[in-house]
């Protein structure tokens, strides 16, 4: 079993992974689109420039309504992202199996926070999902999918912290593999997808003259 | 640590042997046996001299630990599955009895808004991590006797690293979300006048008529207290459990251990009792966490108060209107709420 997870199947995960990556981004940029011939009333790049950081900040008329979403949002992003890259056992795998080098890992208390973080923020992501009639209504099979599988990746991953049992550590990287596969084909591509989509809807707005 | 072990090799040499000597002149006396009775401090706490500085850091051997150690074994570890297993046993006997507690007239399909979103994402935030943590600190507890026998040795210890691991990460997540739910229903749950009578008549249970209400009665009102204040001693018993670092010595861990255990022991019984009520106890009381509303009807029957009130602001929601809100589909198979936008 360690041999398949550790070898083959991680090896294979992974190529899903990057084919799958890279085929969705190619038929993004490759997609057939009518042209626009309108004149345009902007110029296009500052739109797009702007609608990429604005769409940081929730607008202020649906603040108050979105606020938990936003700040469980990014607990949860800042708190995986500081895991996947800057947790100690991630920071030597790639060192030693991906890239040949590493950084400088983030001490054990701030991998602590950072996980904490992600948990709650993934949590109550989740709930809303469930119990918001108008998130529940345009939610789908796989919005549901994929985050539970991203908490049973981060819960495995704290439950073998101890680095003490082999067999916690080959769990782990087991849901890293599926999680791995499922990824192209799923909303977790949003990961790749979100700087061309705001920077394309911008391009749009500043085409014509939309300030939004 | 070494040199407290010499001082009390020091004064062990000093101690004369108590023992007769045997008929042939040879000692049968263990000559360790004052040395380490003097090391366990058999007779009283004796404090080393240690070049590490620190609390405790002069003391060989905490004799209040095998204390603590025999307390735990004979009291949270054998008491615990009996008070679970009691509490079951009552519930599933009362549930026998007296059957799921049933609204008159039924439900009305007409509804009250309880609770907001934020409230009910709170509410199962907490409810998901308490049960993680119970789970995780059950296999803890009561791991050695009850899963070594049926996983064995090594499948246990893999559970009880992984267990304690998670159990120590979601802790502060359960403290956090317990400070949000003081923060968000404590007003609401300030014990008024009337709650006394909901008590003395058993919530209902004891005499005839109905017991009158508010937004929460006086069961809820007590289950959320015992939820804070016996949350927030197993929280704070749980960080200096969690961090052995910040000065705290072993007799206050050991104090902390039992807080934090006996306190995880009645949360989790009481909690198995709230959520037999919210679900298969009584008609109509999940919906309020899982829509955020309440049937009219559930509503003059558990809390009669805040329900005519309701009634005088107009606020009652008609079964029409509640399946819009929530999303339900149509003949047409378009849901109403996206229909309508």
């Amino acid at each position: 079993m360690a041999y398949l997870i550790d070898g083959p199947l991680w090896y294979f995960s992974l190529a899903v992974f990057c084919i799958g990556v890279v085929w969705r981004i190619g038929g993004i940029v490759f997609a057939r689109r009518k042209a626009d011939f309108s004149v345009a009333r902007g110029p296009a790049a500052p739109g797009a420039f702007k609608t990429l950081f604005s769409r940081f900040v929730p607008h202020r008329e649906i603040a108050p309504q979105i606020g938990i979403q936003v700040v469980a949002g990014y607990l949860f992003h800042l708190g995986l992202f500081a895991l996947l890259l800057f947790a100690v056992p991630h920071v030597e795998f790639i060192e030693h199996n991906l890239l040949g080098f590493g950084w400088t890992p983030m001490p054990h208390w701030a991998f602590i926070v950072a996980s904490q973080f992600a948990f709650l923020g993934l949590i109550v992501l989740w709930l809303r999902r469930l119990l918001n009639p108008v998130s529940r209504l345009i939610s789908t099979f796989d919005d549901h999918a994929v985050a539970i599988l991203t908490f049973i990746v981060m819960l495995t991953g704290c439950l073998a912290l101890l680095r003490g049992f082999e067999e916690l550590r080959l769990l782990h990287r087991f849901s890293v593999e599926i999680w791995l596969m499922y990824f192209p084909f799923s909303s977790l591509m949003h990961t790749f997808t979100f700087i061309p989509s705001r920077a394309f809807t911008g391009a749009w707005f500043g085409r014509r003259g939309i300030d939004a | 640590m070494l040199c407290a072990l010499l001082a009390q090799v020091a004064g062990a040499s000093n101690i004369p042997p108590k023992a007769p000597a045997s008929p042939n002149g040879v000692s049968t006396v263990n000559p360790g046996a004052e040395l380490w009775r003097e090391v366990r401090q058999r007779d009283g706490k004796n404090v080393g001299i240690s070049q590490v500085r620190g609390v405790d850091t002069g003391v060989l051997i905490n004799t209040e630990g095998d204390r603590w150690a025999r307390f735990r074994i004979n009291n949270p570890v054998r008491f615990a599955p009996l008070v679970f297993g009691g509490v079951i046993l009552l519930l599933f006997g009362f549930y026998v009895i007296r059957g799921k507690v049933g609204i008159d007239g039924g439900l009305s399909g007409n509804m009250i808004k309880r609770f907001t979103d934020h409230e009910r994402i709170l509410h199962w935030t907490l409810a998901i991590v308490f049960l993680f943590l119970a789970v995780t600190g059950l296999i803890l507890l009561l791991g050695r006797s009850l899963l070594i026998p049926i996983f064995g040795q090594q499948a246990f210890a893999l559970m009880a690293s992984a267990s304690k691991e998670g159990h120590n990460l979601f802790g502060p997540i359960f403290l956090l979300s317990l400070l949000l739910m003081l923060f968000s229903f404590a007003r609401r749950n300030i014990y008024q006048r009337g709650d006394l009578t909901w008590l003395l008549r058993g919530g209902g249970f004891i005499g005839k008529g109905h017991v009158t209400g508010g937004f929460f009665n006086m069961g809820e009102k007590s289950w959320y207290w015992l939820v804070i204040l016996v949350g927030l001693a197993i929280s704070i018993s749980g960080l200096i459990l969690v961090s052995p670092n910040f000065g705290q010595g072993r007799v206050i861990m050991e104090i902390s251990h039992v807080v934090h255990v006996l306190g995880a022991i009645a949360l989790i019984a009481v909690a198995i009792g709230h959520m037999y009520m919210g679900s298969i106890g009584t008609e109509g009381s999940a919906e309020a966490m899982i829509s955020g509303y309440v049937d009219i009807n559930w509503a003059e029957a558990h809390h009669d108060r805040w329900a005519r009130e309701c009634r005088d602001k107009n606020l009652i929601v008609p079964a029409a209107e509640f399946a819009r809100l929530q999303g339900e589909k149509t003949p047409s198979g378009i849901p109403a709420i996206g229909k309508e936008q």
